[in-house]
């Protein structure tokens, strides 16, 4: 699979850069997501892969540079309306779950479609018991946050992303903070979305995973994309001499 | 030493006494809603760092929490007075201060409290984790919006203890109605002391009222977190 496709893609980053102070965290990022494709960024801590997806969805402003998303030219966004018609299109799943603690798993799911899109609360309900469903947590509505293992947490955060119907889903280190043996649990949910078509960013550790599912791999150093392409080229013959080292380090 | 208690079995000091709590009771509920309302809009607003008004709400909580209660209480019901804020009693054709002794009373426990209850609702509001909060900021949640639904909920949970303390405080410092003449617990028992000269005695009644009082305060609020608790969710980090 290449990335030559004729339509245009769904997120599109050109020279975008970002500081913190004075400290430059990005250097000049180009990146494009087709609509339905799964890209994977990979590098090592503090390269910045982070940054890249809290700047696609508006969490942090950019200093320079273009970003892309569907329709909307997310660093010229300013006002709160704007950036919450842009997660409408863009929901987020992060290394620590973020979940609302306060709130049961139910409630998770559905506060965010209610209060944020205003949509019908009995049509919300019947869409999260679907997506629990999908996630394999039927059963758990009531539960807190708390009194689930990382694994169930972590497939709550997925399923109240999807919740809110996006067009694509940053996952950010999702299986980082996990015991080993639900780690798969979690991939797994990942796996599927992928193979239903979903629009899917990744910043993960799991190479053998990244190869598996990803159309393409983009690797992050000191703030810029060193190399990119297809998983099995980047994985097997890397060009550039600072991926052969970092893959020898994870490999 | 000879205790007698027997003047509390008079109806006339009991009809005082009962006058009185409820009177503190009352200005202690109405403090604690002032309390509340200031607490919350104060720490919504240096929160969010509205512009010039956090500014002037750091003013007020340095000033009210920095300053003697009783000054406070003072000040406002003279310089209210003062101000020329009275109006025409109908009835009588005199001329009565808008601001009673018991509007000042709460005002100032509202104000005092309030100030100390913006720092510990603020506390709380810090502690709620930074991640909770980005995880409404991806979902579309506005600055207001977060505060709303995730920060306030869980930071309220957060200061419940401190706000325990805030509680009975307030309760206890009711008392000093009593130099402004409000009719409240303490007021009445300094009466009764003038009739029958009992001083110990009545003293000893009304520290077991106010140990009554806070202790009621005490359970009611335990069973408010109980109420609210998360489940499984630990304590504050
Ligand atoms: N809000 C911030 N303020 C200051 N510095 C920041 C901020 N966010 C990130 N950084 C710095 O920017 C650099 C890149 O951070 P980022 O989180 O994007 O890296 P990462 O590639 O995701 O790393 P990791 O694999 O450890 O998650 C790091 O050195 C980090 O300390
Ligand atoms: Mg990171």
């Amino acid at each position: 699979m290449t990335t030559t496709s004729t339509t245009k893609p769904l997120i599109e980053m050109r020279d975008v850069r970002k500081s913190f102070g004075t400290y430059d965290v990005l250097n000049g990022i180009a990146l494009d997501v087709r609509e339905g494709g799964v890209v994977c960024i990979i590098g090592p801590s503090g390269s910045g892969k982070s940054t890249i997806l809290r700047c696609i969805n508006g969490l942090i402003p950019v200093n320079s540079g273009t970003i892309r998303v569907g329709d909307f030219a997310v660093e010229a966004m300013k006002t709160d309306r704007e950036l919450i018609a842009l997660r409408h299109q863009v929901a987020m799943v992060f290394q620590q779950y973020n979940l609302f603690p306060h709130r049961t798993v139910m409630q998770n799911l559905t506060m965010a479609p209610i209060q944020v899109l205003k949509e019908n609360p009995a049509d919300v309900r019947e869409r999260a018991l679907k997506l629990l469903a999908k996630v394999r947590l039927t059963g758990k509505e009531d539960a807190y946050p708390s009194q689930l293992s990382g694994g169930q947490q972590q497939r709550v955060a997925i399923a109240r992303a999807l919740a809110m119907q996006p067009r694509v889903i940053l996952f950010d280190e999702v299986t980082a903070a996990l015991d080993p043996e639900m780690v798969s649990e979690v991939l797994n949910v990942i796996r599927d979305l992928a193979g239903e078509g979903m629009t899917c960013v990744l910043v993960t550790h799991e190479m053998r995973f990244a190869q598996e599912v990803a159309d393409e791999v983009f690797f992050t150093d000191r703030g810029v994309i060193v190399e990119r392409g297809p998983p099995k080229q980047l994985f097997q013959s890397p060009n550039d001499p600072r991926l052969k080292d970092f893959l020898d380090k994870v490999l | 030493m000879n205790l007698d208690f027997s003047w509390l079995a008079d109806p006339y000091y009991q009809y005082w006494l009962l006058r009185g709590l409820g009177t503190t009771i009352l200005m202690s509920v109405l403090g604690l809603v002032l309390m509340m309302v200031i607490g919350i809009a104060g720490a919504l607003i240096i929160h969010l760092r509205v512009p010039v008004l956090a500014t002037w709400t750091t003013l007020f909580v340095e000033m009210f929490r920095n300053t003697p209660p009783l000054v406070q209480l003072f000040f406002l019901y003279f310089m209210l007075s003062e101000m020329g804020l009275t109006l025409t009693d109908p009835a009588t054709g005199q001329r009565i201060p808008i601001f009673s002794g018991f509007t000042c009373a709460v005002l100032s426990l509202g104000l005092y409290n309030g100030a100390l209850a913006i720092e510990i609702i603020r506390s709380g509001l810090l502690a709620v984790p930074s991640q909770t909060v980005e995880g409404a900021r991806s979902l579309g949640y506005s600055r207001v919006q977060t505060f709303r639904y995730i920060e306030l909920p869980i930071g309220l949970r957060l200061s419940m203890p401190a706000m325990t303390n805030n509680v009975v405080s307030l309760i206890k410092t009711s008392n000093q109605a009593a130099l402004v003449a409000v009719a409240d617990i303490m007021y009445t028992a300094t009466q009764i002391m003038l009739e029958n000269f009992r001083n110990l005695e009545v003293m000893i009644f009304v520290w077991v009222v106010y140990v009554a009082l806070s202790s009621l305060a005490v359970v009611a609020m335990r069973y408010i977190d109980r109420l609210i608790r998360i489940p499984g969710y630990g304590a504050v980090a």
